[in-house]
């Protein structure tokens, strides 16, 4: 082997699952201020601008972050209760994880079917005599506040979150809290002393990788969220697509905006992640 | 154990109805022939929508469309992830560190402002509209899945048979073939069930490299709810998720005769 500097192949790995997001933003980056995709030209940051300064662009971010922030509130304490109430009992394990199981534009029309204003929840509150029309029933679909779409989504990501945090439960927090309870904690003080803030930390790396992704969930959006304000991925998607050749640009911009919140993300995921999560 | 106290109970009955609710409601929906509204369950019932799925031969060759995708990105994420996994496992601190954000970021990514961008660099291969293309724009996050799972699994392998053989003077793919691969048969297999499953589900990316001319299942799903075909859209939907559901048991089986928990 020769002995001048060679490459380390981790740096190779590096190169290889990196390379295509790199590429796609590059480009992303290129088409937005005018230097590729369609009517190319000279450095034009005006499209870019535009967008950035355009209140329509916030509002669906706003909408997305809102969304996705709530879903994942609702998932973690679920997760939580789980790991606290069902650690250990039968079958409990297997039921958390059946919504992993069922791809998003599945579980989108599973969620159209309850939630719909024909659906089934719809139906029962009108034999219970609650409603004597659809109409009567509360729009939890295409809804502005996103109801549908929030639910959806906490079922979605549940059964990760749930594994995560019976994970934390079985390695880390058991034996501290024997330890806290031979040292004379009542059940209440062990919870709030050592559970809770061990699986939080445990936790903290899903939750915000579950955020992250949920920022950039397309099908259950698409399927279930509201023409206005439209969720971000649909957006850039409708951009994409649009007839006006110059505005398809804007999606590029849009795209870049995802993935600046995706790499803000991802480097929060690394700070709070733990040595251990390694091994 | 100790008795199952009642607060225990009614949040395993509740997560018993989250859990099975909506997969029951798709396959409810998939046998109404006819079902109104009022009505609290379907007059009339049948196999015809799932029948469908094999006589349709748009559905079925979306089937086989989905399934080719998924084997061929689960084998090829399994390898390159692999490669990348054990490359990164290997590696000094930093590269390390870096190497598993890199990874990660394929995987939250969003599909769509991934797939924009990946959607002129396949157009520029001339794969544009075909399923090598799809295939590749798959690999991208089914990789990200893959490295890390290995990269989490090979910090606890222990390669001392490996450089045994070597000093043996079994050359690297007599290694890789004799001691490697048996030694991880069981979790090549989940990396490889890892990388089908992100590609079986995959929507976004799909349409945008595929450009609506490769049709998966879940593409056809889609125009059908889009279309308000809602009785052959739940049988797609079930068909979507029968296969990950079988994978999920088999590892859990897998994992439980194995003793661990992974």
């Amino acid at each position: 082997m020769p002995l001048g500097r060679r490459w380390n192949p981790g740096v190779w790995a590096i190169a290889l699952v990196a390379a295509p997001v790199a590429l796609g933003s590059a480009y992303s980056l290129a088409a937005s201020v005018g230097l590729a995709g369609a009517g190319a030209g000279e450095f034009a940051p005006g499209r870019l601008l535009g967008v950035l300064s355009a209140a329509e662009t916030w509002r669906s971010v706003g909408w997305t972050v809102w969304t996705a922030a709530v879903a994942t509130v609702l998932a973690s304490a679920g997760a939580m209760l789980i790991a606290i109430l069902l650690r250990g009992v039968k079958g409990a394990r297997a039921l958390a994880v059946i919504p992993l199981a069922v791809p998003h534009v599945a579980g989108a029309l599973a969620v159209l079917l309850l939630l719909g204003q024909s659906g089934l929840l719809s139906r029962v509150a009108f034999a219970l005599g609650w409603t004597s029309q659809p109409a009567d029933f509360p729009p939890l679909i295409y809804d502005r506040p996103g109801i549908g779409l929030i639910l959806a989504f906490a079922w979605k990501e549940l059964p990760f979150l749930a594994l995560t945090a019976l994970a934390v439960r079985d390695t880390r927090s058991s034996l501290l809290e024997e330890v806290a309870r031979t040292l004379g904690a009542n059940r209440r003080a062990t919870w709030r002393r050592v559970t809770l803030p061990l699986l939080w930390r445990g936790m903290a790396p899903s939750i915000i990788a579950v955020f992250a992704f949920l920022l950039g969930q397309y099908e259950m959006a698409v399927l279930l969220g509201p023409s206005d304000p439209l969720p971000l991925p649909v957006l850039t998607y409708e951009r994409s697509m649009d007839s006006v050749l110059p505005r398809r640009g804007e999606a590029h911009a849009l795209a870049l905006i995802a993935l600046g919140l995706t790499l803000l993300l991802v480097i929060m995921h690394e700070m709070v992640r733990q040595p251990e999560d390694d091994a | 154990m100790t008795r199952t106290p009642w607060s225990a109970r009614a949040l395993l009955a509740l997560l018993a109805l989250l859990a099975l609710g909506p997969v029951l409601a798709l396959i409810v929906q998939a046998m109404a022939a006819s079902w109104r509204f009022h009505a609290l369950y379907p007059a009339d019932t049948g196999f015809e929508a799932f029948a469908n799925l094999l006589v349709s031969h748009r559905l079925r060759s979306a089937l086989l469309m989905s399934l080719g995708l998924a084997l061929a990105t689960g084998a090829t994420a399994m390898v390159l992830g692999f490669w990348a996994g054990r490359a990164l496992s290997g590696a000094a601190g930093a590269v390390r560190r870096v190497g598993a954000m890199a990874a990660f970021l394929p995987v939250v990514a969003p599909p769509i402002a991934l797939g924009i961008g990946l959607q002129v660099v396949v157009l520029k291969a001339g794969l544009g509209g075909d399923w090598q293309g799809v295939l590749l724009a798959h690999l991208v996050p089914a990789t990200g899945y893959v490295t890390l799972y290995f990269l989490g699994v090979l910090s606890a392998y222990d390669d001392g048979m490996e450089e045994e053989a070597r000093t043996l003077g079994a050359n690297r793919w007599q290694v890789l073939r004799r001691i490697t691969v048996p030694a991880l048969r069981r979790r090549l297999a989940e990396a490889l069930v890892l990388g089908a499953l992100v590609s079986w589900g995959q929507l976004a990316l799909t349409l945008l490299v595929g450009g609506g001319a490769v049709r998966t299942l879940p593409v056809e799903l889609l125009s059908l709810l889009q279309s308000g075909d809602d009785r052959v859209g739940a049988a797609a939907a079930v068909a979507l998720t029968i296969p990950p559901l079988l994978a999920l048991g088999l590892l859990q089986v897998g994992a439980r005769r194995a003793g661990s928990h992974t």
